[in-house]
């Protein structure tokens, strides 16, 4: 990890000098990890992947703003949030969870697959908030310093809205899970 | 069945999280060997956090377009304020000879081909390769006009030359022969005065 920090610092230092191939690298190294969580955020492939190229566009353009290289990755999840809630806003009436469906009774052996849908289900019901603190934790592995950066508050409503979550989320999937856990068929 | 800690129970969301140093987890560790609600307690957010573990990164549908792409060039404006005196404005001056040229060498009936959807680059080397064409098609004429020249004068020359050579030629024949008929006429006037005798005597 520390040697990888090094090298997105060299990668990023060579980038600030106009080395187009150092940024190149910067984004299939980061494209996937910002996919996904945007994916996860705005539950829309095309939307996620919009905002992906918006996202590595404007941290291009910014990149010398950036103060500490060392915390790139929550620079760039940083943009990666403010393009995901531009669009959100954007879009609010269409995105409300009101009518999403409740998790079916998961009660029985799941499969792999059951299972996945079912955390998917339940990541869908908590609040864009709430989603958002556990992609960056559960997803990403960000500690709570980095998201209280990319999520711009203090690390005790970072510890809020993610404990509040986790406590949804334990609720929501104990069915399925513990069912899987006793393995009862 | 409840801790005996109630509210100092360990954070087990931050220890399942890793977010506890080193002494912390040791001692949330060391009290859960002893509580049986905390021990339910931590194996109850490691289950759900393992459950959470089979949501699968998705690959990209299409890759990211890097910084050497298209969309990733700078507008025309951003390139005239960040470049203007860096060396794109020799090119720049490189772009206004050829066009001064072209104009220049240009035939009246040969427009040449742009459209407003071309980039700079593009009209410059639309415009260079056609300024170098004309360019290039005037000096083969001209060599061609110059050599055509050089031929026919270099041809006079030697016709003339040799027509001089000729006549030169011809006028001592002409002497070499008059010569050679007076010799012959007065060998034989000789002869035949020696035959008949007329004036030998």
């Amino acid at each position: 990890m520390i040697f990888r920090e090094v090298e997105d610092r060299d990668l990023i230092a060579k980038a600030r000098q106009g080395d187009v191939e150092a940024y190149n690298l910067l984004v299939s190294r980061w494209e996937k990890r910002i996919f996904n969580y945007l994916l996860r955020l705005v539950s829309n492939r095309e939307d996620a992947l919009d905002i992906s190229q918006d996202t590595f566009l404007k941290a291009y353009q910014n990149l010398r703003k950036l103060d500490d290289p060392a915390r790139f990755s929550a620079w760039l999840f940083r943009i990666a949030h403010n393009e995901a809630y531009s669009l959100l806003r954007r879009r609010k009436p269409d995105n409300e969870l009101i009518g999403e469906p409740r998790p079916k009774d998961f009660g029985g052996r799941m499969l792999p697959m059951e299972l996945s849908l079912a955390v998917e289900s339940a990541l869908k019901r908590l609040s864009e908030d709430q989603r958002e603190a556990v992609l960056l934790k559960v997803y990403q592995g960000f500690k709570f310093d980095e998201m209280a950066v990319i999520l711009d508050c203090p690390v005790s409503t970072v510890k809020s809205r993610l404990y509040t979550a986790l406590d949804l989320l334990k609720t929501t999937l104990a069915p399925a899970v513990f069912a899987k856990a006793r393995g009862v068929s | 069945m409840s801790c005996k800690l109630e509210d100092a129970r360990p954070d087990w969301k931050a220890y399942t999280l890793g977010e506890l140093d080193a002494p912390a987890r040791r001692e949330a560790e060391a009290h859960a060997a002893a509580c049986s609600a905390c021990q339910e307690e931590a194996a109850g957010w490691r289950v759900t956090l393992d459950a959470m573990a089979v949501l699968k990164e998705e690959e990209l549908p299409r890759r990211i377009a890097f910084v050497s792409d298209k969309v990733f060039e700078p507008t025309w404006w951003q390139r005239l304020t960040q470049g203007f005196l860096r060396p794109s404005f020799a090119a720049a001056g490189v772009i206004a000879a050829a066009i001064l040229v072209h104009a220049f060498v240009r035939p009246a009936g040969a427009p040449v081909n742009l459209s407003p959807q071309m980039s700079a680059s593009a009209i410059e080397e639309r415009i260079t390769a056609q300024v170098t064409a004309q360019v290039a098609e005037r000096l083969r004429a001209e060599m061609a006009a110059a050599v055509n020249t050089a031929v026919t004068k270099a041809v006079a020359d030697t016709e003339k030359r040799d027509d001089q050579r000729t006549a030169s030629l011809l006028a001592a024949t002409e002497r070499r022969y008059a010569d050679a008929a007076d010799y012959l006429n007065k060998q034989v006037t000789h002869m035949y005065a020696l035959n008949t005798g007329a004036g030998v005597r």
